[in-house]
């Protein structure tokens, strides 16, 4: 090989600082972002770092004629209900767009209802509307387990499979598919239809998040509103996560999101009844105790409560 | 014969990622893109029949060269081109418009004449593809 | 003639027989400020030594409104005030001393509705002989919306006429037939036949075709038509060509521009030298007929070309886009009739914007909204070839007609060969503009690659790659020095 000059492969790269490229491609200042923002997640953002890594090299390689084809880049992400699945996909769309390994980089997110139809010949158009959609980003598809009903022999979602896998397989430069969804029964997806499990490359486990990790993301949630939490109200809020998690639906920092937003319709009525003349930017701002702990996952939780759980 | 409507007639067949690349200029633009395809390739024959609707919302080339793949399957033996809409006001037409597929033989238009008072003719040009029904004209 | 000039004279001491300055008459306003309806022009005045250049930019408000050289007692039955025009601003022109532009508003009842006769009789009637003043020159004009309503505007406009041709993406090809004078009917036809064949959109009568010893206009007709529809079907592309029904009378045009529809034509041509209500009556006449109207601007650089006195080019331009009709003759920057490129560039901006915002760089001195009025096609005419597909896409854009006479007849390989090298470099060119090349430089490179496949092109790239036209411009802006593209 080496009488091979450059003039006649003048593509190929001769040699590659990784850091450099590392730097110069973006993907640092992504990764430093992950860190920076998302609170916890620490497996994940390990994966996410050695993913990058390798598509780095893979790129490199690809530069130098050493590697050809694209690697298969489908991946899916595990875990249960607001583990940061979702937001991680948007990263994770951005990587792979400062990476050069899709052309746009943005995320379409759907679920089985944006691609099943309800009728024959119904399907077909609505995936490949989808798919087409998606085309030069990321393709997300939450419980994507819920595509596949073995208990309905003709149903719709069989068909949306496969023309799924065939563009997976056909359309690897054209888009990045992330099936989402808890973990048993993703595995349970994949052993019905190893079609999928061969197509996917990437694995990432979404863990629950921490006690102190969730009061921590409430906080971050509560400062991006402008709003602050009295020492009391701060209290009960770890009581609070502490108790929630025990209880049903809980969903991680989707149940901190709603959770907050019920404490603040209460201390807007709290402020509104109590009616105590000009209130300051402090007070408007301020979560109590009494906002926090009306809460009926005090009492006991949703079954104690006709209300919804939050 | 080879018919010379559309933008790029002149130039050899477009290859997949030339074509690739015209229609990223134009979703780059805004403007919607589609496939039409006919077996009667009449200068007057506006009305090409739609593969689809036009892509409104598809940021990406790929997706309408998977649309050209599935239509080629099915009418790879006609003519095929690629319209790109813009909706902005003031224009609200055709921008570009591109010919990306052919049958294998073209044959082309006679002309007719007819006599008409004085010196005047009338024209007619006649598709010789129409002359066999529709469906096996290029077959 | 007592007193301080500058002030106005006003009631009875106003209209008292004798002569008063202009500015005294109160054609000078310096704090007037121009209403949405006023029709507002900017003149560029050398006025005579010793001529304050107020008062020779009131006079020119004076003489192209109400005035006389005289004070007339019957002023005194008009709302006199309302049709004064008001001179408002004199700045002096950048790097010319003796000379000033002059700001003058107009208001909208001056003039009547939908003609452009009416107008120019007002702007430019008496006023450009008057002796105080040197040099006169009708700078540009801003129409007001209310007025630009008035007229139809293009008859087809840039967007239809490209739906009927069904040609989209590109610059229209088009070549003028050569030589102009003396060609049978017989013959003319093999010109258009082999031109249209090869690859051009259109042929062109030239501006002088119209019906002599040689050649009867009905047999142009009749053997361009057999032509135009035998390359329509030899190509299975729409095609046409400009009939020129330009004749010594209103009645002759129409006898002609019908003829022309009966044989089908899709596009009739006059000549500016027609004058502006023949203009208008062919437009409307088009209008009816779904004809699209080319304009040849024969005769203009008489008054357009010379910067200190006559019209400018972006005035006419204006008028015409008034008027109604499709194509017009705008300049090629890089040819062989003068055009500065920033100039020709305000030409192209009128004939092609929804709305020009000022741009003193091209010679705009106004912001125009043009009222949703159809947009008009320019054509880039004479002394272009092949070789300069780069400079032309780049400095005219898309939406025009590149009209290639001399680079298509006189190719070495014949006339479709001709036209072919034209089509084929500019779709190469385009293709290569889409793609995202820098067209501009690498556009000899992409000429030659698209001539590997095409020897007419390669003969073409051969024949004319050193013919330029190299000489300065005339008519250049004042804000922004520039010489004519050096190719």
């Amino acid at each position: 090989m080496s009488d091979v000059s450059t003039e006649d492969r003048p593509e190929t790269a001769q040699a590659v600082d990784l850091h450099k490229e590392f730097e110069s491609s973006g993907v640092k200042a992504v990764l430093e972002d992950l860190d920076a923002t998302l609170i916890g997640l620490a497996p994940v953002k390990q994966r996410i770092r050695e993913t990058a890594a390798l598509l780095l090299v893979e790129r490199a390689r690809k530069q130098m004629g050493l590697a050809h084809e694209t690697p298969t880049l489908h991946m899916s992400f595990t875990g249960n209900p607001g583990t940061g699945k979702t937001t991680v996909a948007l990263r994770m769309a951005d990587l792979l767009h400062r990476l050069g390994y899709i052309r746009k980089g943005h995320l379409v997110s759907v679920t089985r209802d944006d691609l099943v139809g309800q009728y024959i010949g119904h399907t077909a158009p609505k995936t490949k509307e989808i798919l087409k959609k998606a085309m030069g980003g990321v393709l997300f598809i939450d419980e994507a387990y819920y595509l596949y009903r073995p208990e309905n022999e003709r149903d719709y979602g069989q068909e949306a499979i496969e023309i799924l896998l065939q563009v997976m397989e056909n359309n690897r430069d054209d888009l990045v598919v992330i099936l989402a969804g808890y973990g048993d029964r993703m595995e349970k997806f994949f052993e019905s239809n190893p079609g999928f499990r061969s197509r996917i490359a990437h694995h990432i486990d979404f863990p629950d998040y921490s006690d102190d990790e969730l009061f921590h993301i409430a906080e971050l949630m509560l400062r991006d509103l402008n709003y602050t939490l009295t020492p009391a109200a701060a209290t009960a809020l770890k009581e609070y996560v502490a108790l929630r998690r025990r209880q049903r639906h809980f969903a991680n920092a989707r149940s901190m999101r709603n959770a907050l937003d019920r404490a603040r319709l209460r201390q807007a009525n709290r402020l509104f009844q109590a009616n105590a003349g000009p209130l300051d930017a402090e007070a408007l701002s301020a979560i109590d105790e009494p906002d926090i702990r009306a809460s009926r996952v005090f009492r006991g939780g949703l079954d104690s409560d006709p209300e919804p759980a939050a | 014969m080879r018919i010379t409507q559309g933008a790029f007639s002149f130039l050899p067949d477009l290859t997949d990622e030339q074509i690739t690349k015209q229609v990223q200029y134009c979703i780059d633009n805004g403007w919607a893109v589609s496939l039409e395809f006919t077996d009667d390739p009449h200068p007057r024959n506006t009305y090409w029949e739609m593969w689809g609707h036009p892509m409104f919302d598809n940021p990406d080339a790929a997706a309408l060269m998977y649309e050209l793949a599935e239509c080629r399957k099915v009418y790879g033996d006609q003519y095929i081109r690629v319209v790109a809409f813009d909706a902005t006001h003031g224009w609200e037409s055709v921008r570009l418009s591109f010919i990306v597929n052919r049958p294998k033989e073209e044959p082309g238009f006679r002309l007719a004449r007819q006599e008409m008072d004085g010196r005047n003719q009338r024209y007619t040009t006649i598709s010789y593809a129409v002359d066999k029904p529709a469906g096996s004209r290029y077959a | 003639m007592d007193g301080d000039d500058s002030k106005i004279v006003q009631g009875a001491e106003r209209y008292k027989a004798g002569v008063l300055k202009y500015k005294q008459m109160g054609y000078w306003i310096p704090d007037y400020e121009p209403r949405d309806t006023d029709v507002i022009a900017v003149f560029r005045i050398t006025p005579q030594d010793g001529v304050d250049p107020e008062e020779a930019a009131a006079a020119v408000a004076g003489e192209s409104s109400t005035a006389t050289w005289t004070v007339v007692w019957t002023d005194r039955l008009t709302a006199t005030e309302k049709y004064r025009a008001k001179a408002y601003r004199v700045d002096q022109v950048p790097n010319a001393p003796d000379q000033y532009f002059a700001y003058i508003a107009y208001d909208l009842d001056l003039f009547e509705g939908g003609s452009i006769a009416n107008l120019t009789a007002s702007i430019i009637g008496n006023v450009f002989g008057f002796k105080p003043l040197k040099a006169l020159r009708l700078e540009d004009m801003r129409l007001p919306v209310a007025y630009v309503k008035t007229f139809m505007g293009p008859a087809t406009g840039i967007v239809v006429e490209r739906e009927r041709l069904d040609k989209f993406g590109r610059p229209l090809l088009g070549a003028t037939v050569k030589p102009k004078l003396g060609l049978s009917g017989r013959n003319y036809g093999r010109v258009v036949y082999e031109a249209l064949k090869g690859g051009l959109d259109f042929t062109k009568d030239d501006e002088n075709i119209n019906s002599q010893p040689f050649m009867h206009w009905r047999e142009r007709f009749l053997y361009c038509m057999e032509a135009v529809n035998k390359a329509q079907a030899a190509t299975g592309e729409i095609k046409g060509t400009y009939l020129n029904v330009t004749a010594g009378t209103m009645e002759d045009m129409y006898e002609r521009a019908e003829f022309a529809k009966e044989l089908g034509s899709n596009i009739v041509m006059i000549d500016l030298v027609i004058g502006y209500t023949a203009i208008q009556s062919m437009a409307n006449w088009a209008r009816k007929n779904d004809m699209i109207l080319h304009l040849h601007r024969a005769g203009h650089s008489t008054y357009t070309r010379q910067k200190t006195h006559g019209v400018s080019f972006r005035v006419i331009a204006k008028w015409m886009r008034l008027a109604g009709v499709d194509h017009i003759h705008a300049g090629t920057v890089v040819g062989k009739l003068e055009g500065d490129p920033a100039t020709t560039k305000g030409y192209y901006d009128i004939c092609r914007e929804e709305f020009n915002p000022m741009r003193l760089e091209h010679g705009l001195f106004f912001d125009q909204d043009w009222a949703s009025l159809n947009k008009l096609m320019p054509v880039a005419s004479g002394g272009i070839h092949a070789g300069q597909m780069h400079q032309l896409i780049h400095l005219l854009g898309e939406d025009v007609v590149l009209q290639f006479g001399g680079g298509t007849i006189g190719h070495p390989q014949g006339i479709a060969a001709g036209a072919t090298a034209n089509r084929v470099a500019l779709e190469a060119m385009i293709l290569a503009r889409n793609e995202g090349r820098d067209y501009l430089n690498e556009g000899p490179d992409i000429l030659a690659e698209a001539a590997k496949g095409c020897s007419p092109l390669r003969a073409a790239l051969d024949v004319w790659k050193d013919v330029t036209f190299d000489y300065t411009s005339t008519d250049t802006p004042d804000f922004v020095p520039t010489a004519t593209a050096s190719m």
